[in-house]
């Protein structure tokens, strides 16, 4: 399906169900035994977030299973929110969504409209790879930034105000990243 | 046309000057950090004392006169303020007394530009690395032409990193190099590992093979901390390029001296059957000719500034320039 920087994903079907495999494949590029040690971490830490997130009622993808640097997951129709016209309902649940993993204490480390799917009008948050499990506002706040990052202004403001809504801790994450805005070298960080 | 530009950011003085973008010239002198760093008001004074110097070898070497110059550049930042301000009054000196158009050099594009003009690239994904800055960058066009960073050190630069731990090992200057050199041949120890996206952070790496000194081996400990320093860049670096879908990748600064680096970004290069460029230590160092190829691209553009209007900034950040 494709070949991500970290992993490659494809299909497979199993008794007649379409699953997504999300394998992580050798970097030759890096010394074998951090290599070996970074993607047999990060298999399990997705793994363990996924079904940790399904838990706290994010939609994501079902875990199915999980090899060694495998991870086998429900399969998923639908586009990217990279890709479709960001309504302000879907950067509204999108918000939602955010709340929801901050609320498990979920931070997801990449958190960008092509992390997020849309299926049904309805969206599913993807690719736990870089996630932590995290009480960090700081953590926090970045997940917020990344998101911030991607989106125009007036997008931005609807996604922060239903995930400001939905989440109680939400000041203390505004304020952190007002602060990690201000902070030096990130002051003129440009938008594209 | 004949443009001479004049860089001092840090401990180097360069003087390099360009005709119609061909190199002529490209002439330095780098203060000797010796085992306490660099002190801003020792190195500053170090470069009023040789500007002159490097300013003639550098026209010896072009086999021009000062007179023949028709355009002028230097560096405006980022870098030392002491420092900035020696190439700064140099340039506006001459600027002046010859009345030439000036042109104010963002030093980090300066090195991204010439490795793109040397290594014959055209729009590439560029890493930039050196003792103060670590950045993934990509020019976009939008709201004028700029290097918009992707992702970048959250706390210091590589180089940096590697030279406050070679500082602790007492290894010699220059410091990043000794440090490649002792790795080889070492072993892997398990190290902190900080990406964040397409950041990535070192401090934490730092302290963490600070501590370890004494209990494990010098070889095992900077092979440990180069890998993983490095590891770091070139996964944010995947990242970037398969999000930029770039079909050209460039590294540039003083870290891109490192083999080991361009080795490991050679291969992710090939990989994803990306062109892989670098230019020669010579401009990866900081250096003169990277700021007269730009300027004399400011300046052709029409992008000079009128003497009272030049300045220094510490802190000027690479998105704030444009890029002719």
């Amino acid at each position: 399906m494709s070949e991500g920087a970290e992993a490659k994903i494809y299909m497979q079907e199993i008794f007649g169900e379409r699953l997504v495999v999300k394998e992580r494949v050798k970097k030759e590029y890096r010394e074998a035994s951090l290599d070996e040690r970074l993607r047999l971490a990060r298999t399990r830490n997705e793994a363990r977030i996924l079904y940790r997130a399904f838990e706290a009622g994010v939609k994501t993808p079902t875990l199915i299973g999980v090899g060694r640097f495998s991870i086998y997951m429900s399969y998923l129709e639908g586009k990217l929110l990279r890709d479709v016209k960001k309504s302000p309902y879907l950067l509204r649940q999108a918000g939602i969504l955010l709340a929801k993993m901050h609320n498990a204490d979920i931070v997801h480390g990449d958190f960008t409209p092509a992390n997020i799917i849309v299926s049904k009008n309805s969206v599913y948050v993807i690719d736990f790879g870089l996630a932590e499990i995290s009480k960090s506002i700081e953590e926090k706040a970045i997940d917020l930034l990344l998101m911030k990052r991607s989106l125009n202004e007036k997008q931005y403001k609807v996604l922060a105000y239903s995930y400001a809504k939905a989440y109680t801790a939400s000041s203390d994450v505004f304020r952190k990243l007002a602060e990690i805005e201000r902070r030096g070298r990130y002051q003129i960080r440009t938008l594209v | 046309m004949l443009v001479m530009g004049i860089e001092s950011s840090a401990h180097t003085l360069g003087v390099g000057i360009v005709r119609d973008g061909e190199i002529l010239a490209n002439e330095r002198i780098s203060y000797n950090v010796g085992s306490e760093g660099i002190i801003p008001s020792k190195v500053a004074e170090f470069h009023i004392e040789n500007v002159s110097k490097v300013i003639g070898s550098s026209l010896r070497k072009a086999g021009i006169s000062l007179k023949q110059i028709e355009g002028i550049g230097y560096t405006r930042g980022p870098g030392i303020g002491p420092c900035l301000q020696v190439g700064e009054l140099a340039a506006k000196t001459i600027a002046n007394k010859f009345a030439l158009p000036i042109a104010q050099v963002n030093h980090g594009v300066g090195h991204i530009e010439i490795t793109k003009h040397i290594a014959g690239l055209n729009d590439p994904l560029a890493l930039y690395v050196s003792g103060g800055n670590s950045q993934i960058l990509k020019l976009v066009g939008k709201p004028y032409p700029h290097y918009h960073v992707l992702g970048e050190t959250l706390d210091i630069g590589v180089g940096n990193m590697l030279d406050s731990f070679a500082r602790e090992l007492k290894l010699l200057p220059a410091w990043g190099s000794s440090v490649e050199r002792e790795a080889k041949g070492g072993k892997y120890i398990e190290m902190p590992y900080t990406v964040k996206g397409m950041d990535f952070a070192f401090t934490g790496l730092l302290t963490y093979a600070k501590k370890l000194v004494g209990k494990v081996s010098n070889k095992d400990l900077c092979y440990s901390l180069q890998e993983t320093a490095f590891s770091m860049i070139c996964e944010a670096t995947e990242r970037a390029l398969l999000l930029t879908k770039s079909k050209e990748l460039c590294v540039c600064g003083g870290v891109a001296q490192n083999t080991r680096l361009k080795e490991m970004l050679s291969n992710i290069a090939k990989e994803h059957h990306v062109k892989f460029g670098f230019a020669p230590n010579e401009f990866n160092g900081d250096n003169g000719a990277m700021i007269a190829y730009v300027a004399e691209r400011l300046i052709k553009s029409g992008y000079t500034s009128k003497i009272e209007e030049c300045g220094i900034e510490q802190r000027y950040r690479i998105e704030k320039a444009v890029v002719p």
